[in-house]
C-alpha cells in the first residue's frame, strides 16, 4: 500500500514539475537553514565539552560593590588561595592558580614565534584533563619546564622531537619541554592556550606577584577548582562566599562575595548585572533557534498552501478513491506519505546545501563546525526532523483533502467554497508577518551597528599602529626607539601606554581630592602613558595643557578625560590634586594639568568611562603607539618600521596591529549577528516569495477562463494585473500591520541593553513595509502579467 | 432480498424553503435483478443511486442492505460494507489519470487489503476477461472513451461485488461503444448473477434491464 502511495506521489511530483520544484526547493532551503542553525546551536551548547570533568569544574569569581554598583569578575587576590586551601580544602579535588592568557615569545634555535599561553599550578593539566600525547603527564613538576600544544610544538620544532629541548620564553627564561598535549579544540574557553608554564616560574620572575602574596586588594589572578564528588557548586559557594570579607576587614566595605562559576555557564551565561547572573550568549542561542523554527514554518506553509490550492485537481482522485472503498484514514495516510516523500527529497537537497555552505557559514559565524557524518545521534535526530517536518507540512493538507465528499467531487460540480481559501490566506499573512518582522529586526540591528560605528572615537585611529612591548628587552629603550622611529621618516609621533588604545587594563581607587563627597568610592580607568600620548593619538586637549618634557614636575602630573571631570565634580580641574588616601605611607599626590577629550576605550555602545592618564615614570609601557607618516604609503612605512625594529630587537618577532582594525573588533559580535540574521531574513523572504509565486501561478491558472472572458469584454492588461495582485497585496498589508508592533516591541527591548543606542524612527518600519510590498508586487506581477497578456481566444477555446 | 429502501426522504433547505430531492422512496431489489432508473434531469436519479451506493446520506427513512441497517451504521462500517459488495461505474469513467490501467484495476483490491500475489492474479484475470491485456501499462489518457469505460467496468467488477451501480455508463460514448458496454452488463447479469442498477436516459439501454423505475421530482411514478 505504502509503495502504491509513493508511486502516485512520485508521478504527481513529475507531472507538476514547477510546483514540485517550488515545494521541494522551498522546503530544502528551510530545512537547510534549520539544519545549519541546529548545528550552530549544538556547537554552542557543546562548548567546553572537551573537558571531561566539565560538570565539576568552576572558576572562582568575585563580586564587589562600589557606590552601590556591584561588579562581578574572575579576578581574585592571591591570599584567597591559601585561605581556601587551608580552610575549605576538602571541598576541592583540585584547586589551581592561573595567570591570564598572554602572548609571549617562544624561541628555539633560530625560530622565534609569538603565541598565547598560561601559567598554571601543577595540577592544572590534570584538572582540565588535557590529553598528553608525548612526554610526562605531570608536565609542570619541574619549575623550569613548559608544556606545549601539538601545533605549537610543530611550529617550533618541525619534525624534531621536542621533549627535553630548551625553549627560550620572552627572551630570558630557558625552559625544558616536558610534554606535548593535543590541541584544545576551537569551541573551548582555553582554545588559545598554546603552552603552559609552571605557576612558580611566574611568581619567581615577577616581583609584583611576590608582593601580591598577602595583598587582598590586588585582584589580578585567576583560580580554577574541581569539586570532590559528593558536593555541589551551590553548597561550596555558600560556605566560601564571605571568606575574603572575614579575613580582610579593609575589604568589607566593598562586600566582596566569592563564588564558584560553573564551567557549563562560562560560555552561554556569563553576564552579570549587579552581582546576579543574567544570561549572556544563551539569548543568541534562543534567537537563532526561534529564527530556525520560523524559517522551517515558512517553508512548511508553502507546502500547505500549494497542496491545498491544488485541491481541486486532487479532489477527483479523492472522490474516486472513496467510492472505491478508501476510508478517510487511508487517504490521510496517503497524503502524509506524499509529504514524507517530498520532505525526504528536500532533506537530501538540504544536506547538499548545508555541505556547500558550511564553510562560508563558519567564516561568517567564526566557528569551526564540521559536518557530523559519523554521528549516529545526528542521523537519528535528522530522521525525527524529517518525520516532524512531514507532519507539520502534511497534516493540514491531508486533513483538508481527505475531507471531500465523493458525491460532490464526482458530480463535477465541485468548487471550493467562498471561504475555502481562508486558511490559506491566514497562512500567507503569517508568512509575511514573520518576514516583515525579520526585515525590521535586521534593519534595526544594522542601524545600531552603524550608529555606534559613526560615534566619534575621540582620537584619530587611522594610520595609527601599536606594537606590543611585553618583553623585558624593551625596558628603558623608549626614548631611543622614539628618536630612531621618527628619524626614519616613517613615523611622525610615537608614545607608549600601559594598555592598548582600545582597552582599559587597569582601574584605580583610593584617592582624595577637594570636594570629594563623604563615602564616595571612586573607580578610575588608569593608563600610564609617555608624555607624547595625546600628540601621537591626536587627542584634543580641552582644558589646561598636555604633558611636557620641559617641566620636571610633570612626572607627577596627570591628564583626565572630560567624563572624569564631571565624575570628580571639578569645576576647574586644572591645578587640582589627587592625593593618596593611605595615611601611613602615601604615594606623592598627582596634579591635574589638563583635560583631554573623551575617547572610546571600551564598548562603543556604552558611555566613556572616567579615566586618568598618568605620566609613565618608569618608561615601560605595554605598547608603542606609532603615528605613521601620512605622506607615505602604509606598506612603505611598515617596511621601514620593521627594519628599525629588527635592528634593535633582532630576537623578537615584529608584530603590529592597526588601531582601527582593533577598534573594528568591538563590532565583530554584533556584526556577526547582523550579517547572519540578514542572511536568514533574505532566505525567509525568498521562501515566502517562492510560495507566493506558486500560489499566484495557481490562481492565474485557475482563473484563466475568467481572465479570458474579461479580456474579451475589454479588460486591459493593467485591469487584470490589478485584479490578480490586489488580493495578495491586501494580505501583505495586513501582515505589515501585525508585524510592526511585534517587531517594535522586540527590537526596542533588544536596544535597551545598549546605553548608547539608535532611536527607532518610523521610517524604518515604513521602509520595511514598502520593501515587503514591493517584493510582493514583483513576485505576483510576473505571473499576473503573463496571465493577463495571454490570448483570450486560446484560453477560451480550451474549455 | 439484496436491499430495501423504506420511506426514504432527502431534502435541502434553500432560502427557508425545503426542496425534496427524494420523496418517500420505497424500493426492494432482489439479487440478480437488472434495474434501470429513468427520469428527466433533476428528477433524483443520481441521488437515489448515490444513496443506494452509500456515498450520500438521506434525511428520513430506512435502508437495509443484506439485513444491515445502513442508516444506523457508522461511516467506517458503511464503507466496509460497500467496498465489499458494491462496485461503481461512472459516466465520465473516473479513472485515476496518474495510474496505469493495471494499477487502476488493482486499487480496489488494495483497499480491501488483498495480498500481493492474489492481487496480481485477479488483475491478470480481469484483463484477460475484458480483452485488454495489451493495454495494461497504458495510462487512461491513452485510451478511447469506450476503452476507458471498459476499464471502469472492469475496476467495478474486480472485487466481485454483488451489486453494480452505474450512473449513465454510456453517456459519454458513441452508439457502438454503448452497445458493447450494455451487452457486457447483460452478460454479467445473466452469467455471473451480478445485480445491476443503472441510471439512463436511453429507452434502448433501459430495455436491457428487467425492470424500470421512473422518477419525477424525487418521487417514484
Amino acid at each position: 500500500m505504502f509503495k502504491n502511495y509513493l508511486k502516485i506521489a512520485w508521478r504527481n511530483l513529475l507531472k507538476n514539475k514547477g510546483y514540485s520544484l517550488i515545494n521541494v526547493g522551498g522546503l530544502a532551503l528551510g530545512m537547510a537553514v534549520t539544519l545549519i542553525i541546529g548545528l550552530w546551536i549544538q556547537d554552542e551548547l557543546s562548548y567546553n565539552s572537551y573537558f571531561k570533568n566539565k560538570d565539576k569544574i568552576a572558576q572562582v569569581f568575585q563580586s564587589q560593590t562600589f557606590n552601590g554598583e556591584t561588579g562581578t569578575g574572575p579576578a581574585i587576590p592571591r591570599p584567597l588561595e591559601k585561605a581556601l586551601r587551608d580552610g575549605y580544602g576538602d571541598n576541592f579535588k583540585y584547586l589551581i592558580m592561573c595567570s591570564w592568557t598572554n602572548d609571549h615569545y617562544l624561541k628555539y634555535g633560530e625560530k622565534s614565534i609569538s603565541r598565547p599561553g598560561n601559567y598554571m599550578q601543577r595540577e592544572g593539566p590534570e584538572l582540565f584533563g588535557l590529553e598528553v600525547i608525548k612526554g610526562e603527564k605531570d608536565g609542570l613538576r619541574e619549575v623550569n619546564s613548559i608544556m606545549l600544544s601539538e601545533s605549537t610544538a610543530e611550529a617550533l620544532f618541525g619534525n624534531e622531537d621536542p621533549i627535553g629541548k630548551t625553549v627560550t620564553v620572552s627572551n630570558e627564561h630557558k625552559l625544558n619541554v616536558s610534554a606535548i598535549y593535543k590541541d584544545i579544540p576551537f569551541n573551548n574557553s582555553f582554545n588559545d592556550t598554546e603552552y603552559i608554564i609552571p605557576w612558580d616560574m611566574y611568581v619567581a620572575n615577577n616581583e609584583w606577584i611576590r608582593n601580591a602574596e598577602d595583598s587582598w586588594g590586588n585582584n589580578s589572578f585567576q583560580m580554577f577548582v574541581q569539586l570532590v564528588d559528593n558536593t555541589s557548586f551551590e553548597k561550596v559557594t555558600n560556605t566560601i562566599k564571605d571568606v575574603k570579607k572575614t579575613l580582610n576587614e579593609d575589604s568589607a566595605e566593598f562586600n566582596p562575595q566569592i563564588f564558584l562559576f560553573p564551567m557549563k555557564d562560562w560560555h552561554l551565561r556569563s553576564n552579570f548585572e549587579n552581582g546576579k547572573q543574567v544570561g549572556g550568549r544563551i539569548k543568541y542561542v534562543w534567537l537563532f533557534g526561534i529564527i530556525g523554527a520560523f524559517v522551517l514554518l515558512l517553508a512548511c506553509i508553502n507546502f500547505m498552501n500549494l497542496s491545498t490550492a491544488r485541491s481541486e485537481k486532487r479532489a477527483k482522485e479523492v472522490g474516486i478513491r472513496k467510492s472505491i472503498g478508501s476510508q478517510r484514514g487511508q487517504l490521510i495516510y496517503q497524503f502524509l506519505s506524499e509529504s514524507f516523500l517530498v520532505v525526504v527529497f528536500a532533506f537530501f537537497m538540504a544536506l547538499l546545501i548545508v555541505l556547500f555552505s558550511l564553510n562560508g557559514f563558519n567564516d561568517l559565524a567564526r566557528k569551526e563546525i564540521g559536518f557530523p557524518w559519523s554521528n549516529a545521534s545526528f542521523w537519528l535526530l535528522s530522521f525525527a526532523f524529517v518525520i516532524f517536518t512531514s507532519l507539520l507540512a502534511g497534516s493540514y493538507p491531508a486533513l483538508y483533502l481527505s475531507s471531500f465528499r465523493p458525491v460532490d467531487v464526482l458530480k463535477g460540480t465541485f468548487k471550493t467554497g467562498r471561504y475555502a481559501g481562508l486558511p490559506r490566506k491566514i497562512l500567507v499573512v503569517l508568512q509575511f508577518t514573520v518576514s516583515v518582522a525579520f526585515i525590521i529586526g535586521t534593519v534595526i540591528v544594522m542601524q545600531q551597528i552603524n550608529f555606534a560605528k559613526n560615534r566619534p572615537v575621540g582620537y584619530d585611529k587611522e594610520g595609527l599602529i601599536q606594537i606590543p612591548t611585553f618583553s623585558q628587552d624593551f625596558n628603558g629603550k623608549y626614548d631611543l626607539m622614539r628618536t630612531e622611529f621618527i628619524g626614519s621618516g616613517a613615523v611622525v609621533e610615537m608614545s607608549t601606554s600601559s594598555s592598548p588604545t582600545t582597552q582599559i587594563w587597569s582601574n584605580r581607587s583610593g584617592f582624595v581630592w577637594e570636594g570629594k563627597p563623604e563615602g564616595f568610592q571612586e573607580d578610575l580607568a588608569w593608563t600610564e602613558v609617555s608624555p607624547e600620548y595625546a600628540k601621537s593619538l591626536n587627542l584634543k586637549i580641552m582644558e589646561g595643557r598636555d604633558f611636557s618634557r620641559d617641566y620636571a614636575t610633570d612626572s607627577l602630573a596627570v591628564l583626565i578625560n572630560e567624563t572624569a571631570k564631571k565624575y570628580l565634580g571639578m569645576e576647574n580641574p586644572v591645578g587640582q590634586l589627587l592625593r593618596d588616601d593611605d595615611e601611613e605611607d602615601p604615594n606623592p599626590p598627582l596634579k591635574i594639568i589638563g583635560v583631554v577629550q573623551d575617547m572610546i576605550t571600551q564598548s562603543p555602545y556604552e558611555p566613556v568611562k572616567q579615566g586618568v592618564y598618568v605620566y609613565d615614570r618608569y618608561n615601560n609601557g605595554s605598547y608603542y603607539n606609532l603615528r605613521l607618516n601620512p605622506n607615505q604609503s602604509a606598506t612603505q612605512n611598515l617596511e621601514i618600521v620593521e627594519n628599525v625594529f629588527k635592528e634593535h630587537f633582532p630576537d623578537i618577532p615584529f608584530e603590529y596591529e592597526f588601531v582601527d582594525d582593533q577598534y573594528g573588533e568591538k563590532f565583530a559580535a554584533e556584526e556577526r549577528i547582523g550579517r547572519l540574521s540578514g542572511i536568514f531574513t533574505a532566505l525567509a523572504i525568498l521562501i515566502s516569495c517562492l510560495g507566493l509565486f506558486g500560489l499566484t501561478s495557481f490562481v492565474a491558472e485557475q482563473r484563466t477562463k475568467e481572465i479570458g472572458v474579461r479580456k474579451v469584454l475589454g479588460a486591459s492588461v493593467f485591469n487584470v494585473w490589478n485584479m490578480l495582485s490586489k488580493d495578495f497585496l491586501k494580505l501583505v498589508i495586513i501582515s505589515c500591520f501585525i508585524a510592526v508592533p511585534i517587531a517594535y516591541y522586540i527590537m526596542n527591548g533588544w536596544l535597551q541593553e545598549y546605553p548608547y543606542r539608535v532611536i527607532l524612527k518610523w521610517w524604518i518600519f515604513a521602509l520595511a513595509m514598502a520593501g515587503a510590498m514591493l517584493v510582493t508586487v514583483l513576485t505576483v506581477s510576473f505571473q499576473a502579467i503573463k496571465a493577463a497578456r495571454a490570448n483570450p481566444v486560446k484560453s477560451l477555446r480550451t474549455e | 432480498m439484496l436491499l430495501q429502501l423504506k420511506n426514504v426522504f432527502k431534502w435541502v433547505n434553500t432560502g427557508g424553503q425545503r426542496i425534496f430531492l427524494l420523496k418517500d422512496i420505497n424500493l426492494e431489489v432482489e439479487e440478480g435483478e437488472f434495474i434501470s432508473v429513468m427520469g428527466p434531469s433533476g428528477s433524483g436519479k443520481s441521488t437515489l443511486l448515490n444513496v443506494i451506493g452509500m456515498l450520500d446520506t438521506f434525511d428520513e427513512g430506512e435502508y437495509h442492505f443484506l439485513d444491515e441497517s445502513v442508516h444506523t451504521l457508522k461511516e467506517k462500517y458503511r464503507s466496509n460494507l460497500y467496498k465489499e459488495y458494491i462496485g461503481f461505474v461512472f459516466q465520465s469513467y473516473h479513472l485515476l489519470d496518474d495510474l496505469t490501467v493495471a494499477e487502476n484495476l488493482e486499487m480496489p483490491l488494495l483497499y480491501k487489503k488483498v495480498k500481493g500475489s492474489e492481487r496480481k492474479a485477479l488483475v491478470a484475470d480481469i484483463l484477460d476477461r475484458f480483452n485488454i491485456v495489451g493495454k495494461k501499462d497504458l495510462f487512461p489518457s491513452q485510451l478511447s472513451g469506450g476503452q476507458q469505460q471498459l476499464v471502469g467496468v472492469a475496476r467495478a467488477l474486480i472485487a466481485s461485488p454483488k451489486l453494480i451501480l452505474a450512473d449513465e455508463p454510456t453517456g459519454n460514448l458513441n452508439s457502438q461503444q454503448s452497445e458493447e458496454i450494455m451487452e457486457l452488463f447483460k452478460k454479467l447479469n445473466k452469467e455471473d448473477g451480478v445485480t445491476i442498477i443503472q441510471v439512463t436516459h436511453s429507452e434502448k439501454n433501459a430495455a436491457y434491464g428487467s425492470r424500470v423505475i421512473n422518477l419525477l421530482d424525487g418521487r417514484k411514478v
